[in-house]
């Protein structure tokens, strides 16, 4: 990466990242004062107990609400960070937890279900990398893949060490209305985000394996 | 007697709800808004438990930790953060406070580090007495020493 871009990354992380930490001011404030709502309701409830019901109900959804967007700034907050260094360690499981919960929308909106995926008995999985590059790689090969499948269909990336040592990440789709293997890689190979992610692994020293079998692939590091 | 806490926050609107839903809790607490408003307060009044925002503008949080604990080296202290400084909250840690939250936190987990650090404080509070009450006995010249 050139300084100019590690410059340009950079700011827009620290823009970005303070800006969370507003937000999370914000939701702090929605957070007590609702819970203070509840907390004097608990005293004293109100008379009729439908309203009391009904107050009960959409404090239920505020703080649903609540956690849903502390989740997501708290993550955004972290992602923010990323430029921050240009060598770091990851922990997979949770950089891939935390992508999967940032980019779910993009699968949504196709009606593809994204998850992460966990490794077999909790395994820890690090990986010293650029977290910038690191990030696109895995948002190149989720990009690939949503171009490739058709609705109602499901991605599962789960962090993994391929053949025992190697830390990898493994991209699998499942559901009923899965493409034959061989238009799946065909389709997910003339996507522009699979040339971006080529290029990006390369720059990682990282490789791709295909599954042409069982529609999954692997970024290999 | 009630726990004495000190809340100090410069989002006032923060401070303010968070003040009222641990006086329901049966907390005496006492609210500023600035470091430096903080570091007034600790001369003054004796707190048990101060909660303390790491990131606030002029003094910051480990600046005001410092001023606690050399003032009040009892007073236990529970640092606040966004994600972003949680570095700080960690350093705090290493200054001496006594744990650290995330921001915006679970009202019960706040309520539980601030009944933990009171029973440290505690504690603390009565090994001071045993060992003076000892050295009374086998030195009683000292507590004219300690009235000084």
């Amino acid at each position: 990466m050139n300084p100019e871009t590690e410059k340009t990354l950079t700011f827009f992380g620290k823009m970005t990242a303070n800006l969370t930490h507003e937000v999370k001011n914000v939701l702090a404030i929605i957070q007590e004062s609702a819970g203070l709502m509840e907390d004097i309701t608990a005293i004293c409830p109100l008379t009729e107990k439908k309203y009391q019901e009904k107050f009960n109900r959409s404090m239920a959804t505020i703080k649903q609400q609540l956690h849903r967007g502390i989740d997501l700034t708290t993550q955004f907050n972290r992602f923010a960070h990323t430029p921050d260094r240009a060598s770091a360690e990851l922990n997979l499981v949770d950089t891939v937890g935390q992508f999967c919960l940032l980019t779910e929308r993009f699968a949504r909106l196709k009606h593809i279900g994204l998850t992460a995926g966990e490794p077999p008995a909790n395994e820890r999985i690090r990986l010293t990398t650029n977290p910038v590059q690191f990030y696109m790689a895995l948002f190149f090969s989720l990009e690939s893949c949503l171009t490739a499948l058709p609705a109602d269909t499901e991605i599962r990336i789960t962090p993994q060490k391929k053949g025992g040592k190697s830390p990898a990440i493994e991209y699998a789709c499942t559901g009923d209305h899965l493409p034959p293997a061989e238009e799946f890689f065909q389709q997910l190979q003339a996507a522009d985000a699979w040339s971006e992610l080529r290029e990006m692994i390369g720059q990682l020293q990282g490789e791709v394996e295909c599954d042409t079998n069982d529609l999954r692939f692997w970024l290999i590091f | 007697m009630k726990t004495r806490v000190l809340l100090v926050d410069d989002e006032e609107q923060f401070v303010e709800q968070l003040s009222e839903r641990l006086k329901i809790r049966e907390y005496d607490v006492s609210a500023c808004y600035s470091g430096e408003e903080a570091v007034e307060q600790i001369k003054q009044y004796l707190y048990d438990v101060v909660i303390l925002d790491v990131a606030m503008p002029g003094m910051d949080g480990n600046e005001v930790l410092k001023h606690i604990k050399e003032q009040r080296p009892l007073t236990e202290v529970i640092m606040l953060t966004g994600h972003a400084t949680v570095e700080s909250a960690i350093s705090g840690m290493k200054l001496g406070a006594f744990d650290y939250l995330m921001k915006p936190c679970d009202t019960d987990e706040l309520t539980r580090k601030i009944d933990n650090a009171y029973q440290r404080k505690a504690e603390q509070e009565e090994r001071i007495r045993t060992a003076k009450a000892e050295q009374y006995q086998t030195s009683p010249w000292s507590a004219l020493g300690d009235k000084k």
